[in-house]
C-alpha cells in the first residue's frame, strides 16, 4: 500500500464515524491544549525573567564587597544589638591582605581583561524636595557612561552627559510617589536634595529608626540643587541589581556632598576614620565569557565577589520544578485522551471484524492491516496534536489579555506571560502523533491478529 | 486424479482443537485438478467443504497434509507470502458476498488493488473496467444496499478477478439467490472458465447446478471425498 493510500484510507475510515472521532480526537485537544499552555505558560515566565536580565546586561556585572563585612552577613545570625558589639570590638574591619576599594583599586580593575567598566557603589538617604513635597529616598552615584548604557531604562528624557554636570535622574515610583503623574513634564525642572551628615557622637540605632522612618531628622542637613535631566523605571528591590535606587546623581556635584554611605548598615557604627574606601564596587564586564576569570581574580585578592549570572542557576532550576509540576497535570489529560484513543480503536476493530476479514481474504498482509490501524491512530493525534495546539494559543491568549487587563490597573506594564517558540509548537503535534501512535499499538496488534475465517463467517 | 496438476492436494488434513474436543474437519483429502477446469465441490452441511474452500484460498493452514499450486508448495509460505499467494494467485466468492457495505460498488471492486500498490487512477480504471465486464458499469456508484443480491454477488465476482488470479474458489456463491439469478452467476463462473482459462473451484449444495456447468464433481462427507464423478 502506498503511503497517500493509508493517509486516505484512515482520513475516510474515520470520516465515517464523525462522532466518535470528533470525541476522542477532542479528548487529545484537550490534553494537548493543556500541556501547550502550561509548557508555554512555564516557558514564558522564564523568557520574561532571563529576557528582562539579559537586555539590561544584568548577566555581565560582578559585585566586589570586602570579604570580612560580607561574610558576617552570610554566616552570623545574631541579632543586631549583638552585631554591633562585635563590629566595635573588631580592630580593622577589612581582613588585613584584602585591599581597599578605593578610586586606586578601581583604575586597577579597569585594566584586567574583559573589565568594561567599574564604579563604586555610593548610595545614601537624602530628603527629595520637589513641587513643594518632600519624599525620604536613596540617591545613587552613578557615573555618566553607566547612566548612558543599557542598563538605565529611561522613560523621558536623557542621560546626564558628563560626570560634572549638576544633573540627576529621577525614577517614575518616586515621582509617583510625589503625586507627579506626567512624568514628562518634569524634565529641566529644578529639584533639590538635602543630605544627612551624621554627627557619629549622636549614633545609636533608636535614632537611626527615626531617620528611616523620616519622623525626625536630628542631624546637620545640607540642600543642594540640582536639574532633572531624565526619568528612569524603577527596577526591582530585591537581590543584586547594580541600578536600585530612585535617584541617580553624577560622581561630580557627589564628591562635594556631605553625606553618609548606606550600602552595608554596618557603616553606620563604624567612626568616621575607619571607612576607607567604598564598601563595593561594581564591575561590568565585556561579555558572560568573563564573568568567571574577573571573579577568580578578586576573589584572589581576598575579595568577596557575587554575580547574578550564579543565581541564574538557582533559577533555572527552580523552572524545571515548575515545568515539571505543570507537564505533570497536563500529562493526566494526555493519560486520558490516550485511554480514550485505545477504547476508540478497540471498539473500532469489533465493529470493522469481517472488513479486516475481507481485507485478509482479498489479499491485505498482517502488515497491512496493523498500519491501517496504526494510521488511523496516528492521523487522530495529528488533528488533536493541531487542535490542541490551537486551543492551548486561544487559550493563552484569552488568560494573558484577562491578566493584563488586571495588573494593567495596578500599573504593571504590559507582559505576555505566555510563550510559543516553534520547538513547542512542532513538539506538541509530534508529541500528539507519539502517544496516539502508542495508544493504537495495541489495537493494531489486535486487528491485525484477526483470524480470516473466523471473521468472514462473523455476522 | 492423481497426475501433476495444476492445483494438488496430498493427505490434507484439517483439525480443529477447542480444549479436549477435536474435530476432524478434513481427513486425507487427496485431490488434483487441471489448469481451466471447473470442479464442483458438494456435501452435507459440515462435512468440510468450506474448510478445504479455506485452505485452498490461503486463509487457513493444514494440520498435515500439503497443498501445492502451480507447483508451489503453498502451505509451507510464510505469512507475507501466503497474503500475496491470496493477492495475485486465487480470488474467493462467498455465500455472503462479503463485499465492505460503506464502500460503492467500485470501490469494492478496487479494494484489492490498493494493497497491490496501484496508484488510485489506475485503481478505479480498471474497476471499471472489471464493472463493465460483468455488467454493472452503470451501476458503480451504488452502495451494496442498493443493489440486488445478484448484482452483490457480480461486485464480489469482479474483485475476485481484479488482480487477474488463475483460479477462482466460490464458496456456495448461490446460496442466497434464487434459482434463476443462481443460474446466471453459475453460468458467468462458466462463462469465464471457458473463454479465459479460469480454474474454478465452486462448492454447492445444488447437484444439478453443477452437473450443468461442472467438468467434475466431488463429493464430500465427513472430511473424506466419498465420490467423483466426471461430467465431461
Amino acid at each position: 500500500m502506498r503511503i497517500s493510500d493509508y493517509i486516505e484510507q484512515s482520513f475516510s475510515n474515520l470520516f465515517k464515524r464523525k462522532l466518535r472521532t470528533f470525541l476522542t480526537t477532542f479528548g487529545v485537544v484537550i490534553g494537548i491544549g493543556a500541556l501547550v499552555s502550561m509548557f508555554s505558560f512555564g516557558k514564558g515566565v522564564q523568557k520574561n525573567v532571563t529576557d528582562s536580565f539579559k537586555k539590561m546586561g544584568l548577566f555581565n556585572y560582578i559585585a566586589v564587597f570586602p570579604a570580612s563585612g560580607r561574610d558576617r552577613d552570610e554566616h552570623s545570625h545574631t541579632d543586631p544589638d549583638e552585631q554591633y558589639d562585635q563590629t566595635q570590638n573588631e580592630q580593622v574591619p577589612d581582613s588585613p591582605n584584602s585591599p581597599i576599594l578605593d578610586d586606586d583599586f578601581l583604575q586597577e580593575v579597569r585594566k584586567i581583561e574583559g573589565v568594561e567598566s567599574a564604579f563604586p557603589e555610593i548610595r545614601f538617604p537624602a530628603l527629595i524636595k520637589f513641587r513643594e513635597k518632600e519624599q525620604f529616598s536613596i540617591v545613587q552615584v552613578m557615573s555618566a557612561d553607566v547612566c548612558q548604557s543599557e542598563i538605565m531604562k529611561l522613560r523621558a528624557g536623557k542621560a546626564y552627559a558628563s560626570d560634572a554636570e549638576n544633573s540627576l535622574i529621577i525614577s517614575d515610583s518616586l515621582l509617583h510617589r510625589m503625586d507627579v503623574k506626567e512624568t514628562e513634564t518634569v524634565i529641566g525642572e529644578e529639584i533639590e536634595v538635602s543630605t544627612l551628615a551624621i554627627d557619629s557622637a549622636l549614633l545609636n540605632p533608636a535614632n537611626i529608626m527615626s531617620i528611616m522612618q523620616g519622623e525626625k531628622l536630628p542631624f546637620s542637613q545640607e540642600s543642594y540643587g540640582f536639574t532633572i535631566v531624565g526619568v528612569a523605571e524603577r527596577m526591582g528591590t530585591g537581590g543584586f541589581i547594580p541600578v536600585r535606587s530612585d535617584v541617580y546623581i553624577p560622581p561630580g556635584p557627589a564628591e562635594g556632598m556631605k553625606k553618609i554611605s548606606l550600602t552595608n548598615i554596618r557603616d553606620f557604627f563604624q567612626p568616621a576614620e575607619k571607612l576607607k574606601g567604598y564598601s563595593a564596587v561594581t564591575i561590568k564586564v565585556a561579555s558572560i565569557k568573563y564573568i568567571d576569570p574577573v571573579k577568580e581574580q578578586m576573589e584572589a585578592k581576598g575579595l568577596k565577589t557575587f554575580a547574578l549570572i550564579d543565581q541564574l542557576k538557582e533559577i533555572k532550576t527552580a523552572f524545571l520544578f515548575m515545568d515539571m509540576f505543570l507537564a505533570a497535570v497536563a500529562m493526566i489529560g494526555i493519560t486520558v485522551a490516550s485511554l480514550g484513543i485505545i477504547n476508540t480503536m478497540v471498539m473500532s476493530i469489533l465493529e470493522r471484524y469481517r472488513e479486516i476479514g475481507i481485507m485478509k481474504a482479498i489479499g491485505a498482509s498482517d502488515k497491512d492491516v496493523k498500519k491501517i490501524f496504526f494510521f488511523e491512530s496516528g492521523m487522530i493525534g495529528f488533528l488533536g496534536g493541531v487542535f490542541g495546539l490551537s486551543l492551548g494559543w486561544v487559550v493563552s491568549m484569552l488568560i494573558n489579555q484577562i491578566a493584563n487587563h488586571f495588573l494593567a490597573k495596578q500599573g504593571v506594564p504590559y507582559v505576555n506571560y505566555f510563550s510559543f517558540p516553534l520547538w513547542l509548537c512542532l513538539g506538541a503535534i509530534a508529541f500528539s502523533i507519539f502517544i496516539s501512535l502508542a495508544a493504537g499499538l495495541y489495537p493494531a496488534l489486535r486487528a491485525a491478529r484477526v483470524d480470516p475465517v473466523v471473521a468472514l463467517r462473523h455476522d | 486424479m492423481n497426475s501433476d496438476g495444476f492445483v494438488e492436494t496430498e493427505g490434507l488434513t484439517k483439525v480443529y482443537s477447542s480444549g479436549k474436543i477435536h474435530v476432524n474437519a478434513l481427513k486425507d483429502v487427496n485431490l488434483s485438478l487441471e489448469e481451466g477446469k471447473f470442479l464442483g465441490v458438494t456435501g452435507p452441511s459440515g462435512s468440510g467443504k468450506s474448510t478445504l474452500m479455506n485452505l485452498l484460498g490461503g486463509l487457513d493452514r493444514p494440520s498435515s497434509g500439503s497443498i501445492k499450486v502451480q507447483g508451489k508448495f503453498i502451505s509451507e509460505l510464510n505469512k507475507e507470502d501466503l497474503a500475496l499467494y491470496r493477492r495475485y494467485q486465487v480470488g474467493m466468492i462467498f455465500q455472503t458476498f462479503n463485499i465492505i457495505s460503506s464502500y460503492t460498488a467500485l470501490d469494492n471492486v478496487a479494494f484489492p488493488l490498493l494493497f497491490a500498490g496501484v496508484p488510485k487512477k489506475e485503481r478505479n480504471r480498471r474497476a471499471e473496467e472489471m464493472l463493465t465486464k460483468v455488467g454493472l458499469i452503470n451501476r458503480k456508484d451504488h452502495r451494496p444496499a442498493e443493489l440486488s443480491s445478484g448484482e452483490q454477488q457480480r461486485v464480489a465476482i469482479a474483485r475476485a478477478l481484479i488482480n487477474q488470479p488463475k483460479i477462482l474458489l466460490a464458496d456456495e456463491p448461490t446460496g442466497n439467490l434464487d434459482s434463476d439469478t443462481s443460474r446466471q452467476i453459475v453460468k458467468t463462473l462458466a462463462e469465464l472458465n471457458k473463454n479465459q482459462g479460469l480454474t474454478v473451484i465452486m462448492i454447492s449444495h445444488e447437484h444439478s447446478l453443477l452437473a450443468e456447468f461442472a467438468d467434475d464433481i466431488i463429493r464430500l462427507c465427513d472430511g473424506e471425498i466419498v465420490q467423483e464423478e466426471k461430467i465431461r
